[in-house]
């Protein structure tokens, strides 16, 4: 099905939640890991050491101090080991780059961990949100050349590539992801911009309302680092809890997230109607097993969740 | 000693045998084209009972209709220490041929001011039109979407069209030489443009009730139609049998509607016939009225017989798609079924005549009396003066056309004199 030059370019998609990379012309990304990163900031002039009281929080800021002191951990490798002090940014703000010292390393994990390739020798595809603007594109051209030097680049929109890949130039495009969602009509291959419209509901939001439901219901949620799994018997299990004071909030409430969202994508289904407390009342509850072996039902949820995206004022119940 | 000695018989009764032997072998050793000897043997040298693959298709490559150019560029080996850069021809790059973009045509400040300013068009807006429609070939909706200030698309199209046209007639040594440009000879109509997307939008956002209610429309006026066509057709019921009786033109039937307005019945133009009102009428009513008027002379078993050849050669009682040039041929083909039947009637009886007179006495010519009259006889149909019996002097050649009697041959075309029939003749049954 891939005719043509055989180039072999890389195809990159740095999105709010994931980021997915891999060869052109095959049918899914090799490497796909969250676009989050794990930093901690070293306060020490020279010192690689890592400072037990800071809490600094990073924000904006960090672009203004000098990048090797801070380091950050990419890839969700890296990521879900537990490490003092670390806590987790996002490059992106509303869907727009505010960190450029944090995507370099994105890209830099993707082309070098995950995908073994040396840029130079390969041009490069960047998907782009629909809504991208020309300082956003000049920047991300300016790092692709100058500091991966490479031999061609093309940024292509989101909306365009997914109208394409189903075998049409025209088209309307709803893109649900993690961050947001956005529906971008699509005319003979070109973006119609003026028509892009986004809403900030995405899978993030849902599982968010999901780790607030489970909250009022009483039920804890034990980020994996919080405990050890001893098996005292064949097949029994006592759960142990460490403490660990260093890990920051931002750590935590990642790794809680992560579990939160496992039980979204495993119990959770979008209702084939309306969702409306009385009709979902008395619904059979769904078990679930958290890591540290506490098991939890849940019933409504699992359908007032994914209605949210339809209907968001469900969400302020 | 052998019994077959004593016989006689040949020695060695194998060579007969073996003659028999080797030719069935032959047949199955012999392979067909295409596939290979042991994959044809796999099958156990027998061919398939059901042909699967046409084995012939499968080497075939498909036609390539693009053009393939090849191009002498340079290569260098990595096997190679040395820099030697060799040639040799390498194919284009396959995708080229999609590359293809618009001519814009592109004008100049002096050429703006003297022909196209526009109070509503500044330069500027002008300028940017422009670069988008080069940027875009001419993918108007995505220029209205980038334009900076709001226009519509009918407008931004109206500017561009006005302009382009401008120029090339400006630039053109002589009108003339530019009045066969598409884009002088029809140039581009703005409210057309936006009452009709209106219209289009208007028929894309009919609601299921306003579809139903269109159709009811549509329906009666239909019944309207047709009961006025059968009332008029009751009117008139002596259509005229002259030879150029080919049905009215320009008439149409009223089909199911597929426009929006009731009102697309058709005035048809009168043609040579003198029953020339407005009306509509359905040409398959119109041929069965013809069929039975030429008909009507003839008994119903003599219509029954026409039928009865008709279908022999194959030919549908009533053709299956009625238009005028296939009515008309229909019509031809039944009036020369009816002759050829009169006229193999009348060599029957002219025949039993003949036999009795024989019989009763020699000497005479048989049919001296006989002939001539034919074309005129009182014999029933024959209003026809279309079909005549290619005079030629003497009973010989008259007695040897009808004794001709080859599957449905009625005349002659070659003898029969001109204007016999009005129309060239075409491919007709008869002629099989």
């Amino acid at each position: 099905m891939y005719g043509g030059d055989e180039v072999s370019a890389i195809v990159i998609d740095l999105g709010s939640h994931t980021c997915k990379a891999g060869y052109a012309g095959e049918d899914a990304p090799k490497a796909v890991f969250p676009s989050v990163v794990g930093c901690i900031d070293q306060m020490d002039v020279g010192d690689d050491k890592e400072n037990n009281d800071s809490e600094t929080n990073n924000n904006n800021d960090d672009s203004n101090k000098p990048k090797d002191k801070r380091k950050l951990y990419v890839g969700s490798q890296a990521l879900g080991f537990r490490r003092d002090h670390t806590e987790v940014v996002s490059p992106l703000k509303d869907g727009v780059v505010v960190d450029w010292d944090i995507v370099d390393n994105i890209w830099d994990h993707a082309f070098k961990d995950c995908l073994l390739i040396d840029p130079k020798e390969h041009p490069m595809l960047l998907a782009e949100p629909s809504s991208n603007t020309q300082q956003q594109r000049e920047k991300t051209a300016e790092l692709m050349f100058e500091k991966y030097k490479v031999p061609a680049l093309f940024l292509a929109k989101n909306a365009v590539l997914t109208s394409f890949a189903s075998g049409r130039a025209t088209s309307v495009v709803i893109d649900s992801g993690g961050g947001s969602t956005m529906v971008a009509p699509v005319h003979d291959g070109y973006v119609l911009q003026k028509a892009v419209s986004a809403s900030p509901i995405g899978g993030e939001f849902l599982t968010d309302c999901l780790m607030k439901s489970l909250e009022s219901k009483g039920i804890v949620i034990k980020p994996r680092y919080t405990f050890k799994r001893k098996e005292i018997q064949p097949g029994v299990f006592q759960t142990v809890d460490v403490d660990l004071p260093h890990t920051t909030e931002s750590y935590k409430l990642y790794s809680q997230r992560v579990i939160a969202s496992d039980i979204k994508e495993c119990v959770c289904r979008a209702p084939d109607t309306p969702y409306d407390e009385s009709s979902y009342s008395n619904i059979p509850m769904t078990s679930y097993e958290l890591p540290d072996g506490q098991t939890i039902e849940i019933g409504a949820d699992r359908f007032k969740i994914p209605d949210i995206l339809f209907n968001p004022s469900l969400a302020q119940e | 000693m052998d019994a077959k000695d004593i016989l006689g018989l040949p020695k060695t009764p194998l060579s007969i045998t073996q003659e028999k032997k080797s030719r069935p072998q032959k047949d199955s050793q012999r392979k067909p084209d295409g596939i290979s000897r042991e994959v044809y043997a796999l099958t156990g040298g027998v061919a398939p009972l059901m042909p699967s693959i046409d084995v012939s298709q499968l080497k075939r490559r498909p036609p390539s209709d693009e053009k393939i150019t090849w191009q002498w560029l340079p290569f260098t080996s990595s096997a190679r220490k040395d820099n030697l850069q060799l040639y040799h021809w390498a194919r284009d790059y396959s995708f080229a041929k999609y590359n293809k973009s618009v001519d814009v045509i592109r004008y100049t400040d002096e050429e703006y001011e003297k022909h196209l300013t526009d109070p509503k068009w500044t330069k500027e807006e002008t300028d940017q039109l422009f670069d988008l429609c080069e940027r875009f070939d001419l993918r108007f909706i995505i220029i209205a979407d980038r334009f900076p200030t709001p226009r519509t698309v009918e407008e931004l199209k109206d500017r561009y069209y006005s302009v382009s046209r401008t120029i090339l007639v400006a630039r053109a040594p002589s009108p003339g030489e530019v009045a066969g440009h598409p884009l002088v000879k029809e140039p581009y109509n703005v409210t057309q443009e936006i009452e009709r997307k209106r219209a289009l939008s208007m028929v894309l956002s009919q609601t299921k009730h306003q579809e139903r209610k269109d159709a009811e429309v549509l329906a009666e006026a239909k019944r309207i139609a047709e009961s006025r066509m059968a009332a008029r057709a009751a009117e008139e019921p002596d259509l005229p049998i002259a030879s150029d009786i080919g049905p009215e033109s320009a008439e149409r039937a009223v089909g199911p509607g597929d426009t929006i307005s009731p009102s697309n019945v058709q005035v048809p133009a009168p043609a040579a016939a003198p029953s020339t009102s407005l009306r509509v009428y359905l040409r398959t009513y119109a041929l069965e009225q013809m069929v039975q008027a030429a008909s009507s002379s003839a008994g119903l078993r003599t219509i029954k017989r026409v039928e009865q050849t008709l279908q022999d050669l194959e030919v549908n009682l009533k053709p299956k798609v009625p238009t005028k040039a296939v009515c008309a041929e229909h019509l031809e083909l039944r009036k020369e079924i009816l002759t050829l039947l009169n006229l193999q009637k009348q060599l029957q009886y002219k025949e039993a005549e003949g036999s009795s007179f024989r019989d009763g006495s020699y000497g005479d010519m048989p049919g001296s009396a006989k002939r001539s009259q034919r074309a005129a006889d009182q014999d029933r149909t024959f209003v026809l003066d279309t079909i005549s019996f290619g005079v030629i002097p003497g009973d010989r050649g008259v007695k040897r056309e009808q004794k001709r009697k080859g599957p449905g041959r009625a005349s002659e075309t070659s003898s029969s004199p001109a204007g016999a029939h009005k129309r060239p003749r075409k491919m007709k049954a008869s002629d099989l």
